[in-house]
């Protein structure tokens, strides 16, 4: 028949799906999580599992395990309630659906711009109108730089950032930055502070207006998990 | 690409609505509208396209970077495409009714414009269907308006209606109060709810913004919070129309969910106090949205806005309704019978030799035969 009008999947409503992102921040993460009360089937320590959904100790909560930037995107659009993700991916998106209500004080560093250090001293940043960055962060990069008249055109690569100068692709940078030592690895040095990145709980806007005490209810138990720890 | 394929393909966030939806989104529209109408509200139809200044004045700046623009080859004016038709009912109600007895109920329907789709309606091309109720300041007002079409949703069938009221005023008045500057940044904090953010960007009114913004969710206990917070006068006297209005529409409507939402202020740009939007459970996009706001400049007005799209979504499925194959040569009493019967005729345009395979290609559930309705022996899929 006729394609429906647009697709809702609005059955089971009780359902509660939570976003957790792999790698680095899922280590500090997780005891957030069990502080709050919620405990994960054991299959979802096992790195080498192939599922992607998780049952949790509440028979109506699951969990999803998915990369970080995709943590932003399913809490936006509703298939994940709730979610942890760093304050990089939601400036990347800026998704107006998302509310990041509570700093988990976790997954911290910083934003920064970095470039050679044979570099350093010849450079001058006044003189800029435009430049050529590598980034994961394509959008903060762009909205960073023409906000002092700058254009910044970004080539977007998905890792190993540090390569890119190395390697001759463009000269400069924007990465995360926890202690400075892949940089340095690299022969690259900081040259800009863009923002400090901590990890957030996020929550789907139309789940806390629908089920507002429910999701009330979580942030205030991940509140708690936080000062507890 | 084939020359057919490639004239298939429409411009990003516009579609051909099929059957059974189009029949369907003409009879919610026109539902709502005699609902409505059975309220008192008085329907008026406005034009697409309007003088670029005149739509886009005053309350209309808000709406101004969504708006498709033209040049009127007549008059050599810009024109512009309606991006939202609150503006334009506004405009009837200042210029034609200016005369008309207040309080001014008017309701509308139509298609709107606008330049960029959201992230969760990526539609282009929306109908509206909404109500206005202009030249009353009371309480009643307000809730008239979130009671009516909150009511009138869950009568179409869109299940589990909640209702979230915002101030739009209370935060920059906050803002005011401390002395602080309402940037880019503090905005884009707030409307994320971003507390860790919001305490770095806003001075001194860091406490009590962080307050607001734990204060989002069920009617009661926000007003716990609200409560508690040192306000300026004019500040408090918001908070406590907002409470007046919350208690009436609980007086005239029981079971609905009410949730406040103290520091909620995107696409509120041109409300001036008590604001909504209306969502249901397991939808993930908002059904409409409303709230007060001053026509021309002066008058106070409220309405309310639903987003159709999001509606029919939000509806159960449409059923197609059932459909009967007429040969040709059946007499025409025969089928008229059947559609006051309640069936959808279908009429063979040329004599087909078997009538069961004939009905069955054309999608009916019977045909006719000398001897009455007979079914096809398929089953609908």
């Amino acid at each position: 028949m006729m394609p429906p009008f647009r697709e809702y999947i609005v059955a089971n409503d009780d359902k509660l799906v939570i976003a957790l992102p792999k790698g680095r921040i899922l280590k500090e993460a997780m005891p957030l999580v069990n502080a709050a009360g919620i405990e994960a089937e054991p299959a979802f320590a096992d790195p080498d599992a192939r599922q992607l959904r998780f049952a949790t100790n509440h028979p109506h909560i699951q969990i999803i395990r998915v990369r970080s930037f995709d943590v932003a995107t399913f809490v936006a659009f509703g298939a994940a309630h709730l979610g942890i993700a760093g304050n990089d991916v939601l400036m990347e998106f800026d998704y107006p659906e998302i509310y990041a209500p509570l700093d988990l004080g976790i997954g911290k560093c910083r934003l920064a711009v970095a470039e050679p250090v044979d570099m350093v001293e010849s450079d001058n940043p006044e003189t800029w109108s435009h430049i050529s960055i590598a980034t994961k962060y394509p959008e903060i990069t762009r909205r960073h730089f023409a906000a002092r008249g700058v254009q910044a055109e970004c080539i977007k690569l998905n890792g190993a950032m540090e390569l890119a100068p190395v390697l001759g692709l463009c000269r400069r940078i924007v990465d995360l930055v926890s202690t400075g030592s892949t940089l340095r690895a690299n022969g690259l040095v900081e040259v800009e502070h863009i923002a400090d990145i901590s990890s957030r709980l996020v929550v789907n806007r139309t789940a806390l207006k629908t089920r507002p005490e429910e999701m009330s209810g979580w942030i205030e138990r991940f509140r708690e998990a936080r000062d507890g720890a | 690409m084939t020359d057919l394929e490639s004239r298939a393909l429409l411009p990003a966030g516009l579609r051909d609505i099929l059957s059974p939806d189009a029949e369907r989104e003409a009879e919610v529209v026109h539902r709502l509208m005699s609902f409505f109408g059975d309220h008192g509200y008085l329907r008026v139809k406005p034009p697409l396209l309007e003088f670029e200044e005149s739509l886009l004045s005053g309350s209309g700046t808000a709406v101004a970077h969504q708006t498709f623009r033209m040049m009127d080859p007549v008059s050599q004016r810009m024109l512009a495409v309606r991006p939202d038709m609150t503006l334009q009912v506004a405009r009837i109600a200042t210029s034609r009714l200016r005369s008309a007895e207040r309080p001014l109920r008017l309701s509308y329907a139509g298609q709107v414009l606008r330049v960029k789709g959201s992230q969760l309606r990526p539609e282009r091309q929306f109908g509206q269907a909404g109500l206005e109720l202009i030249g009353s300041e009371a309480p009643m007002a307000d809730a008239e308006v979130v009671v009516l079409v909150a009511r009138a949703l869950a009568w179409l069938g869109v299940r589990e209606v909640s209702v979230d009221l915002t101030l739009p005023t209370l935060v920059p008045a906050v803002l005011a109060d401390h002395g602080v500057q309402a940037d880019g940044a503090l905005r884009e904090a707030l409307d994320h709810k971003d507390a860790a953010a919001v305490v770095q960007l806003a001075g001194t009114a860091a406490g009590t913004l962080e307050a607001l913004i734990a204060g989002a969710g069920p009617a009661e206990r926000a007003f716990e919070i609200l409560d508690g917070l040192p306000l300026s006068p004019a500040a408090a006297t918001e908070r406590d129309r907002l409470a007046a209005i919350v208690s009436l529409i609980r007086g005239a409507a029981p079971e609905l969910v009410i949730t406040i939402d103290p520091v909620e202020n995107r696409n509120f740009e041109y409300h001036c106090g008590p604001s909504f939007t209306l969502f249901s459970r397991g939808v993930p996009a908002e059904l409409g949205r409303g709230g007060r706001y001053l026509v021309a400049g002066r008058e106070p007005a409220t309405g309310a806005t639903l987003f159709m799209d999001t509606v029919l979504g939000a509806l159960p499925a449409a059923s197609a309704r059932e459909r009967v194959y007429v040969p040709l040569g059946t007499p025409t009493s025969v089928s008229d019978r059947l559609r006051s019967a309640g069936w959808v005729t279908v009429a063979g345009l040329e004599m087909a030799t078997d009538h069961l395979r004939e009905a069955v290609r054309q999608g009916c559930s019977s045909f006719v035969t000398p001897e009455g309705v007979v079914r096809s022996t398929t089953e609908r899929k």
